[in-house]
């Protein structure tokens, strides 16, 4: 089983945008679950200290693969987010 | 090889799209078709109360939808090949660079309030300081695709390009002037930089161009959305506005220093991130408002309530009133410099 960390970074509260960045990136979890990759998602603020101190300034919705931005400012589709997610995985191999 | 074909299929309908809609632009152009509705205050005469929305709609559809459409889809498209990551990759490396920044790229983010507060907190955070901050935070609605493209279209290109030289100017005062007042600097202080690490941590995926047109398209529609509902309820009173206003008191109270005076401090709290104010300023224009005043009233944005609340959880109320209150003489001062300058005061 090999893990993935996915951050989906928006504002708090969550814009719209962000909601629909963060369905797509569950729904390729829930997918990739099948296939011995372990998705971990997790939800931060991109105004928050942290994530500005780790990413610098970012045009939200964001997309953070094992700690790289991947997408910045837009909605990607499911196809994506998993082709980039595999990518990462194999990199990491 | 099918999966190829459909790409190549779905790349050039989309692409076709995007043409049809600019192609429709030039042709409306060249034949000197107006876009803009048409109907002057004395044809809402005799109309009954019911009619007069449904009537000014009408018109305003007719003319105004090549309009419309193009400004959502070119606002779409801008935003997705726009490349975002420059704000990234620049914003920690000092002040010029911050106010460059946020004057070259804030006007290509059409975006509402949800997208901008957080950038207006994280270029603060990162260091670039709190000028750039509000800059950022002034120049996006002040001056973004689609509400120039709308100023253009519906009222004249004159007063769109009046309009982005003035946003600028003002932008940059509030910026550069917040920066040295005392709350300004606390502000700053409180929000030290924390030391940034992970400038190597950005690798945009390019996604492929159908992919890019198809999301710049969704943006459009998600644009439209959220405006086009406060949109169609202005387009409601602007035609109750031009039929029941009378012109005698436009005439009077909208012209002349008193004139730019009043535009100004209504045109704020009217203001909502939709649009409207371009329709109704247009509104009042043909009932005789001067072109200062207009101007006055277009530059009243950053009085935005929602946005200001949201800015104070981050920045102060004194940082707050102190842009509203720089933003809204900058209106002032260039509305009446330009009700002179045009001949329109």
């Amino acid at each position: 089983m090999k893990e993935v960390k996915v951050e989906v970074l928006g504002p708090e509260p969550p814009c719209m945008r962000c909601q629909a960045a963060k369905k797509a990136v569950e729904k390729v979890a829930e997918k990739l679950k099948q296939t011995e990759i372990s998705v971990k998602v997790e939800k931060a603020n991109v105004m928050s200290k942290d994530v500005v101190s780790k990413y610098g300034v970012l045009v939200s919705p964001a997309i953070a693969i094992n700690g790289v931005v991947k997408f910045m400012g837009r909605v990607p589709n499911e196809s994506e987010v998993e082709k980039t997610i595999r990518e990462a995985v194999k990199k990491e191999a | 090889m099918n999966a190829e074909l459909l790409k190549k299929l779905r790349t050039a309908v989309l692409l076709g799209f995007v043409f049809t809609v600019i192609g429709l632009l030039i042709y409306s152009r060249i034949m000197a078709y107006s876009l803009a509705p048409t109907m002057k205050p004395a044809d809402f005469r005799g109309l009954a109360i019911w009619e007069i929305p449904i009537a000014y709609l009408i018109d305003y559809f007719s003319h105004g939808w090549i309009c419309l459409v193009f400004a959502f889809v070119a606002a779409g498209l801008v935003y997705e090949f726009v490349p975002k990551e420059v704000i990234t990759k620049y914003m920690g490396s000092g002040r010029v660079a911050g106010y460059g920044l946020a004057l070259g790229m804030a006007p290509f983010l059409t975006v509402c309030s949800c997208t901008m507060v957080p950038l207006f907190g994280s270029v603060l955070f990162a260091g670039a300081g709190i000028g750039p901050a509000i800059t950022f935070l002034l120049m996006a609605p002040a001056a973004n695709i689609l509400s120039i493209l709308l100023t253009g279209e519906l009222i004249s290109w004159e007063l769109a390009g009046v309009r982005i030289v003035v946003s600028i100017v003002v932008a940059l005062a509030a910026g550069i002037i917040i920066s040295k007042t005392p709350w300004g600097r606390a502000i700053e202080k409180e929000h030290q930089p924390t030391v940034l690490t992970g400038q190597a941590s950005i690798e945009i995926v390019k996604p492929p161009l159908d992919e890019r047109l198809w999301s710049s398209l969704k943006f459009a529609a998600y644009l439209a959305k959220q405006i086009l509902p406060f949109f169609l309820l202005g387009l409601v009173a602007v035609s109750y506005v031009q039929a029941y206003l009378p012109e005698d008191i436009v005439g009077t109270y909208l012209t002349g220093v008193t004139g730019v005076l009043i535009a100004s401090v209504i045109g704020g709290p009217l203001y909502t991130p939709t649009l409207v104010e371009i329709v109704l300023g247009k509104g009042m224009y043909e009932l005789g408002m001067s072109k200062g005043a207009l101007l006055a009233w277009l530059m009243g944005q950053p009085y935005d309530v929602a946005n200001a609340l949201a800015v104070s959880r981050i920045a102060k109320w004194k940082v707050v009133l102190t842009y509203m209150l720089i933003a809204w003489a900058g209106g002032v001062i260039f509305g009446l410099l330009y009700g002179t300058l045009s001949g329109s005061l």
